[in-house]
């Protein structure tokens, strides 16, 4: 990722670079201090994300969080972003690899808070939606939305999400704000990747949006 | 000639961030799940260890009209649910010369562990999947998955069993039109179902 800012940021001098009178000299140097100060970025970012433990909220187990019953068409609509880029976790309390990577999941929800949308619907069975559902939410600390699918036919809906998701769980599918799959896992994920994924979508987002100003 | 040499790197290094930043993510960041093998294509015959250590075939364990390969688990829940609806196509199919044979890939469940369950469940043989090899093979990636192939080992149907994971609602037998359709000679119609459960706990 380092190198990829530091293509990004040649991206934006790159008129400077084009300059015949530019000296050669300034631009190495240049190139190499933007290189230091992005790994130096990039190396306490990762020091942060690696601490496990979510930023404190007041959540409590007897407070239980809402989960949200939706069938498959309703399932269709979540998976339109809104404005935004869109992770969406499918989850149930009895798969294991879907407990282990939750406190992950919940801590990127936390450290991209108002930057990105995760939402978690679980495939447990409906007379889970006020049980060990809600329970297990709050036991993780998550505030992100969460739904619980109740279909007749999980294949049929498993279809309408990805075609990559194999039926597997957990699965997890990033979108960008236009809609368009930028990362899909069935199993489970690997936060780097998923952090990488997520901070490409941003960087790739905010380039756009600062073209658009200075058009 | 110093400035010719400076735009070649300008533009390099310019090549050098599209596809760091628009084509790799697209390239890396979206993992490819295991591909199923497609129907029509044929399995080979493969040899496991069946849950007493005896070493079993496909073509040993199959019937004179196919066998049906379910990827099961031990622990996983959707499977408990289909057990029964298992072992009953299991017998009913098994009279009409397709046999089930159970495949275990999932590296964290024990051999005693799979012993027993099969026991308790299933009256067909359970082979052990040590390494997930036959499961990357076939490209199977969840508990219950179903591959059935004709008498000369050619994938007729591969996925789900029904679609109703509870079996309180099925409006779809897949599993069991295509074993009908395919041995009263008729096209299956629906060759393929996404299945929904467990995923293998690969290696």
């Amino acid at each position: 990722m380092n190198t990829k800012k530091i293509y990004s940021d040649e991206r934006k001098q790159r008129n400077n670079f084009l300059s015949p009178r530019s000296p050669f000299f300034s631009l190495v140097i240049s190139v190499f201090c933007l290189s230091l100060f992005f790994l130096f970025a990039c190396q306490s970012q990762t020091q942060t994300s690696n601490k496990t433990t979510p930023a404190a909220k007041t959540e409590t187990v007897s407070n239980l969080p809402k989960v949200t019953q939706i069938d498959a068409p309703g399932l269709k609509n979540l998976l339109k972003p809104n404005g935004r880029p869109l992770l969406i976790n499918f989850w149930a309390t009895w798969c294991g690899p879907c407990r282990e990577e939750f406190p992950d999941l919940v801590k990127i929800g936390t450290d991209y808070k108002g930057k990105i949308d995760l939402i978690t619907v679980s495939l447990d069975e409906l007379s889970e939606i006020n049980g060990d559902v809600p329970k297990f939410l709050a036991q993780m600390k998550s505030e992100s939305p969460a739904y619980l699918l109740k279909t007749p036919d999980e294949g049929a809906a498993i279809g309408v999400v990805s075609k990559d998701w194999q039926g597997g769980l957990p699965f997890t599918i990033l979108f960008n704000a236009q809609g368009e799959t930028i990362y899909s896992k069935q199993g489970k994920f690997k936060t780097d990747v998923l952090v990488a994924a997520i901070e490409k979508i941003l960087t790739v987002q905010s380039q756009r949006s600062s073209e658009t100003k200075y058009q | 000639m110093k400035k010719l040499i400076f735009l070649a790197a300008a533009i390099f290094a310019i090549a050098a961030f599209v596809v760091f930043n628009y084509i790799s993510p697209y390239v890396f960041n979206k993992t490819s799940p295991n591909e199923a093998l497609v129907v029509g294509s044929t399995v080979e015959n493969f040899k496991l260890v069946d849950t007493n250590g005896a070493e079993k075939s496909l073509n040993d364990l199959k019937g004179k009209n196919g066998a049906i390969l379910v990827f099961v688990s031990a622990q996983c829940p959707i499977v408990k649910q289909y057990n029964e609806r298992i072992s009953k196509f299991a017998a009913d199919f098994a009279a009409k010369g397709v046999n089930v044979i159970g495949i275990n890939s999932n590296h964290t469940e024990s051999l005693e562990w799979v012993k027993s369950h099969a026991a308790e469940n299933y009256k067909f043989p359970v082979l052990i999947d040590k390494g997930n090899v036959l499961a990357d093979k076939l490209g199977a990636n969840v508990t219950p998955e179903i591959f059935y192939v004709n008498e000369k080992n050619v994938l007729v149907y591969h996925g789900a069993i029904d679609n109703s994971r509870g079996g309180d609602n099925i409006t779809e037998n897949y599993l069991r039109d295509a074993v009908e359709a395919n041995l009263s000679g008729k096209p299956v119609a629906k060759k393929t179902a996404n299945a929904f459960g467990c995923s293998i706990k690969r290696v």
